[in-house]
């Protein structure tokens, strides 16, 4: 049987799903080798599911065509898709490395090769599992133009329908770039994950070396959260900032991200209606501090000194009789909980201990009650970097003398850490500006007098 | 090998107790010291405010307290000064609050919206209102801002601190009406809670009924024929606008019976049900 000929002309449509990748490609040993041995067991369950199969197919012996001798092979080939499930229910059911499982993923049942889309459920499931992995920028979505003035005070966020917009962005960045989309819903966050794989190519099965296709500094996120203007993706900013260089033209990954980020708001808008993205000024690696800062709940708009509106830690319900100033705030934020009891309990400790530990004078305890809050013991938003730009001159009214002062903190929890200052005396709680108490919720700010400026000078 | 298990915080249950009664008792003093026969005796012996805080400052404490919840129970919306603990800044805050009381008898945590005063106007400074209610629209339609420009500033609208408020309240309460009715649904198709068990309703044959996102806007349906739909919900409860798909594409005659008949959300599954009744023969 003479071998097909394979005709490679330029499209517009985008990488198929089950465009498969060798599986003896190092970088994609590298890729799945991060997951843990459960993962890997649940996506190969997920795969072998009846509902899946088809998109998922494992190595079978009737695939054998080529009669290649089983026998040298470490995994001969199973007869049925019940045979392979049972190997992996065997290998759920005992203890073991994770090694074992991706071998047998790579070099038994799946050997032909990872499609795009298991890849990209494989980076989706291991970014579940570490929601700290990648460093998220915040944007916010606003209209461009006049508003139309209706007394709809919810209408403002455009209503995403998945398949739609990835279709509007297909329709962007396909004369540009080849990509693959894969959408997936968080199982532990509010919001919906959209991974996007770019590579510079027209062809629906480019002809690059296998390695780029596991390559993730081609894999651009973006997160949509529930209910609230913003969008998170995984593109740094600074590399909208670059002046596009003459050298690399559409090559480079970052102009890629850069063709990416232009795309996303133009697939959200519709006539009549169109969005931009800004910037607002937060990055963090955790997911979770950007749902708190930028998401749909109280916290967005009151951290710091606020927080305490944000937990509603000054008053319980107007049903309660007992005076609000004789009821603890840990009591107060207690009720009407939306969080489990285990989540409860432990904000509890954690302000009982601030409380219970006082060698502090206990005016410096109120005054840094007041100046941190409560430190949205709901919903905590550690930032990992805060990076602030004073523009303030040192002695008076010195036009000449303007030092460029730049701060950059960074750590586990940068506000928790202020705040421990505040309380080994450090810092003076009365006398410390906004932004280190975590009252402006950024991650970046441009501070005169002790004030953030709104625009970046 | 030994192993040492981490001493277990678990709560003493005695304490539990202990606990749970002092808060019983302190709730019962409160109440008590609140109460009518009381506050007005207190009254009526002593003349003057002093002579009262004098004589019980708790039941004073208790008095006032009484009177703000009175006031947060009956408007809705209540206002309350706050000073900004922000060095430099002078500004002293007006913050509104909003109770929002939904269908099983408790009130939400209270909104809060916090204003501050720049240049005779009121801007909105912080506030705890969930993101899809635009804030920045109410603020820019309620409470314009000055402009720069002296001969504009003249012909500046005035700032209608009532107005935003009353549509604000109005739509925190629509949203937690939303909520509640999605809920009304689950409850009476035996949705309680976010497990389902999958298994159709007898007589509407629906299997999910969910909100589609956190706004509850727009709701969706699933039928155990495969069909699906989906309905946007108003402010007011009422069904504005549904679509069926299922197989044969839409299914209008479903559509038909959920917009119909006044579209109140809370009698839908009751419509369907009709409707399910009239095609069977």
């Amino acid at each position: 049987m003479a071998r097909q000929k394979l005709v490679r002309a330029p499209t517009t449509a985008s990488l198929p799903n089950n465009f498969r990748i060798p599986s003896s490609t190092p970088s994609l040993t590298k890729t799945l080798s991060k997951l843990s041995r459960q993962a890997l067991l649940d996506l190969a369950f997920f795969w072998l599911d009846d509902r899946n199969i088809s998109s998922f197919p494992p190595y079978l012996q009737q695939d054998d065509i080529e009669g290649r001798d089983d026998e040298t092979l470490p995994y001969p080939a199973a007869e049925t898709i019940e045979e392979v499930r049972q190997v992996y229910q065997d290998l759920q059911d005992r203890k073991g490395g994770k090694r074992e499982v991706l071998e047998r993923i790579l070099e038994g049942d799946w050997r032909n090769g990872i499609t795009l889309r298991q890849l990209a459920m494989a980076d989706i499931r291991y970014m579940d599992d570490h929601p700290a992995s990648l460093r998220w920028t915040a944007l916010e979505l606003s209209r461009i133009g006049k508003q139309p003035q209706s007394p709809d005070w919810s209408g403002s966020i455009p209503r995403i329908q998945a398949a739609t917009f990835v279709q509007a962005l297909q329709h962007e960045i396909s004369p540009l770039v080849k990509a693959h989309y894969h959408l997936a819903r968080s199982t532990t966050l509010p919001l919906t994950f959209l991974r996007i794989f770019v590579v510079d190519s027209p062809y629906q099965l480019p002809a690059q070396s296998a390695e780029v296709f596991a390559d993730s500094s081609r894999v651009i996120y973006v997160a949509f959260p529930d209910s609230c203007p913003f969008i998170y993706t995984s593109i740094t900013t600074s590399a909208s900032k670059t002046a596009p260089s003459t050298s690399s033209v559409a090559t480079d990954t970052r102009t890629l991200q850069r063709l990416v980020r232009g795309a996303i708001p133009k697939a959200l808008s519709r006539p009549q209606a169109r969005f931009t993205l800004n910037a607002t000024s937060l990055a963090a690696k955790n997911l979770p501090t950007l749902l708190a800062l930028r998401g749909p709940g109280r916290s967005t708009a009151s951290n710091g000194a606020f927080s305490i509106f944000a937990d509603a830690a000054l008053e319980g319900s107007p049903l309660d009789p007992r005076p609000s100033n004789t009821v603890t705030p840990e009591e107060h934020i207690g009720f009407d909980s939306v969080k489990g009891d285990s989540d409860r309990e432990s904000s509890k400790r954690k302000l009982a201990k601030s409380v219970a530990l006082s060698p502090i004078s206990k005016k410096r305890h109120m005054a840094i009650q007041s100046r941190f809050g409560t430190g949205s013991a709901l919903a905590p938003a550690p930032l990992d970097r805060l990076d602030i730009r004073l523009l303030d001159r040192p002695g008076g009214d010195d036009e000449d003398a303007l030092p460029a002062v730049s701060l950059t903190f960074s750590g586990s929890n940068v506000i928790g850490g202020l705040r421990k200052l505040a309380e080994l005396g450090v810092v003076d709680p009365e006398r410390m500006p906004s932004w280190m108490t975590g009252e402006e919720g950024v991650s970046v700010a441009t501070v005169r007098d002790g004030r953030r400026l709104k625009k970046d000078v | 090998m030994q192993r040492v298990s981490p001493p277990k915080t678990k709560p003493n249950p005695t304490n539990n107790q202990v606990r749970n009664l002092q808060k019983r008792k302190r709730i019962l003093t409160s109440s008590l010291l609140t109460t009518d026969p009381i506050q007005k005796l207190l009254r009526k012996n002593q003349t003057s405010n002093e002579d009262l805080a004098a004589l019980s400052p708790l039941a004073q404490a208790a008095g006032k307290h009484n009177e703000t919840n009175h006031h947060r129970i009956a408007f809705g919306v209540t206002a309350f000064p706050f000073k900004d603990p922000t060095p430099n800044t002078t500004s002293n805050l007006l913050g509104i609050r909003i109770e929002v009381c939904t269908r099983n008898g408790q009130f939400t945590k209270p909104y809060y919206v916090l204003l501050r005063n720049e240049r005779k106007r009121l801007r909105v400074h912080r506030h705890t209102v969930p993101a899809f209610i635009s804030i920045a629209k109410l603020e820019s339609a309620y409470l314009p801002r000055l402009a720069e420009d002296a001969e504009l500033a003249k012909k500046a609208r005035r700032q209608d601190l009532q107005g935003f408020a009353r549509e604000l309240r109005r739509e925190l309460v629509g949203w937690h009406m939303r909520v509640d009715a999605v809920e009304f649904l689950r409850e009476k198709l035996g949705m309680e809670g976010s497990v389902a068990d999958g298994s159709p309703d007898r007589d509407t044959g629906v299997v999910s009924v969910a909100a589609v996102a956190l706004e509850t806007r727009y709701v969706r349906l699933e039928w155990a024929d495969g069909r699906v739909g989906r309905f946007k919900l108003s402010n007011e409860g009422i069904v504005e606008r549904a679509v069926v798909i299922g197989d044969q594409g839409r299914d209008k005659k479903t559509e038909d019976a959920m917009t119909g008949g006044g579209g109140r959300v809370e009698t839908v599954l009751d419509r369907l049900r009709v409707e399910r009744v009239s095609l069977s023969p």
